[in-house]
């Protein structure tokens, strides 16, 4: 697979501020690249600056091999782009609005009908296309948004927070949308946010703080780098449980009444657990999340 | 092409899908009718109503062009400007859409008061006149959109670009000789006059839609088609060039300011400076 988008050495700075600082990173074609980190940690201003309309101060970034300060025309018919807040055109019709984005790129009248009804579909807003997009809820809204994005066939979508402000059910159809036209589509996909769990579902995630990426990996690969899994017990036998864990030297603490347990190691710890099991009356073992990762990482709670 | 045309008749969509708008558009003008015909009676003009008909027309012209500034603004608040940015849309061509959707709405909110003045009596006798009178209504809605689009384009913002937009058109029209005779106002005022747009596109447009244009130099003069200044007369067609002169400007100045503005640092969140990194 060859790099659809490669940055190296983009810095961004707003008169003194450093909004980006020094960040490299390839995305593969045909993957789903998440840019995580709290807010003002840099995320927008990439995107930003990647959709062109924002310029960089130093660095050298490109889309499908074209230079994004040179070739901006060529760069803007490749991406797709659904912005933090809506940008459709309120007062008319989604079936308007999606013809308008047609005349913006040039895409041939006969062919406009047919893409039309396509990515419609795909989003699941055919029956809609008559309405005032006044009139629709905030989570249609965000379906018209990423259907006319996909109107010219682009090869990015990026995606900026394109969750925020949506309720959960919502959310998960979105997603179900994003991960859809990556398979089904072979669409290469970029996208922010600070939903630590959302970004589970990308090939890639950069973590971002401060201007920074601060570490760059499968989401798998940062969970076992930066993360344990923590059992929980409670046990009506507290002395054979702490035998059995300062034999197989587990590292544990006890709050109330609970023993935490960094399980380093899976199966020795079932071990423990098989063998008190009588004496057992409460267990939990907890995977290690993103938001572990980020607070691992930086030290903070990415929600702050 | 294709996208001027597209915006064109968006914007003109949205204008006749305004009906409230619309509605005081079409009464508006007839009680300006009623109130300042009465002021020219003692003029020495022929025919009041049809020369205070005259002003308001063109002065309504002026004011819509001007005023569909705000629709470039809620371009840009509701977020559809960054979308066109993003779009290898040229920016010209946006600008070029606004101005001429802009010039489009303002003559044919003119074309219908005149519809209405001809329900009233007003007619014309040469058959070019109407074609004159229409082309003179698109020039002056080109030229009062193009300053329009710039102060738009400036202040980026509704509720500014609402006083400055009545801080400006106030004065221009009732210092244009549209509602109020020049010749009554103060020496000063009237002073002030000879410098606004205003007064050489309702001197022109009167002069061709009242058929004036085979009457002598002291008879422009006296009907206050014609001005003058020390020893220079300002004709009809002085009028005409500066008019051309004022809208050269407007239109180079709105086009460079909407070609340069940055419009990525303007959304709903733009008080949260911390949104845009």
């Amino acid at each position: 697979m060859r790099n659809l988008i490669e940055v190296q050495d983009f810095v961004k700075k707003y008169d003194k501020f450093v909004a980006v600082n020094n960040v490299t990173f390839e995305v593969e074609e045909g993957t789903i690249f998440a840019f995580l980190g709290p807010n003002g940690a840099g995320k927008s201003t990439t995107i930003n600056t990647l959709c062109t309309i924002l310029e960089k101060t130093s660095g050298r970034l490109a889309i499908d091999n074209k230079d994004l300060s040179h070739e901006k025309d060529a760069v803007r018919r490749a991406i797709g782009v659904v912005f933090q807040e809506s940008t459709l055109d309120n007062k008319m019709t989604v079936h308007e609005n999606l013809i308008m984005h047609c005349h913006f790129y040039g895409v041939p009248k006969g062919e406009a009908a047919k893409r039309i009804d396509f990515v419609l579909e795909l989003v699941g807003m055919q029956n809609w296309k008559r309405k005032i997009v006044s009139g629709l809820s905030g989570g249609m809204k965000r379906r018209v948004e990423i259907a006319r994005s996909l109107l010219h066939y682009p090869k990015v979508l990026f995606l900026d927070e394109p969750t925020t402000g949506l309720d959960p059910q919502t959310r998960a159809h979105i997603w179900d949308y994003i991960v859809k036209l990556q398979k089904e589509k072979k669409v290469t996909i970029f996208l922010t946010t600070h939903y630590m769990e959302e970004a589970e579902i990308s090939n890639k995630v950069a973590i971002m703080d401060a201007g920074k990426i601060v570490a760059l990996d499968t989401p798998r690969g940062l969970k076992q780098k930066y993360t344990k899994d923590i059992a929980n017990i409670a046990t009506s036998n507290e002395e054979a449980l702490e035998t059995a864990l300062n034999k197989a030297e587990f590292d544990y603490t006890k709050k109330f009444g609970y023993y935490s347990i960094d399980a380093t190691s899976l199966p020795k710890l079932m071990e423990i657990i098989g063998e008190l099991r009588a004496s057992i009356t409460d267990l939990e073992i907890k995977k290690g999340t993103l938001n572990d990762v980020f607070l691992a990482i930086t030290g903070k709670d990415i929600r702050e | 092409m294709n996208i001027i045309v597209a915006l064109w008749l968006r914007n003109l969509k949205l204008f006749i899908r305004n009906r409230v708008q619309l509605i005081t558009l079409i009464v508006m003008p007839f009680f300006f009718l009623y109130i300042f015909s009465a002021i020219f009676k003692n003029e020495s003009i022929t025919n009041p109503v049809n020369y205070m008909l005259a002003g308001i027309v063109i002065a309504t012209v002026f004011q819509a062009s001007l005023t569909m500034g705000t629709s470039t603004i809620e371009d840009i608040v509701s977020g559809f400007m960054k979308e066109v940015l993003v779009s290898p849309v040229k920016r010209i061509q946006v600008a070029v859409g606004q101005l001429i959707s802009a010039a489009t709405i303002a003559s044919l909110q003119g074309i219908i008061i005149l519809f209405f003045g001809f329900l009233i009596g007003f007619r014309v006798n040469s058959w070019i006149t109407p074609f004159a009178v229409i082309g003179f209504m698109i020039i002056v809605g080109l030229v009062f959109s193009g300053l329009g689009l710039f102060i738009a384009t400036l202040v980026k913002d509704s509720q500014t670009f609402q006083i400055i937009n009545t801080a400006i058109s106030m004065p221009l029209t009732f210092l244009s000789g549209a509602y109020v005779p020049l010749s009554i106002l103060p020496n000063i005022l009237r002073f002030v006059a000879y410098l606004n747009p205003m007064t050489y596109a309702t001197a022109f447009f009167r002069t061709i839609i009242l058929e004036k244009t085979s009457l002598t130099i002291d008879e422009l003069i006296e009907q206050q088609l014609a001005f003058k200044i020390g020893d220079f007369v300002i004709t009809p067609l002085i009028s005409m060039v500066f008019v051309l002169v004022f809208g050269f400007i407007f239109l180079i100045l709105a086009s460079y300011v909407f070609g340069k503005v940055d419009f990525s640092k303007i959304n709903r969140t733009r008080n949260k400076e911390e949104e845009i990194w």
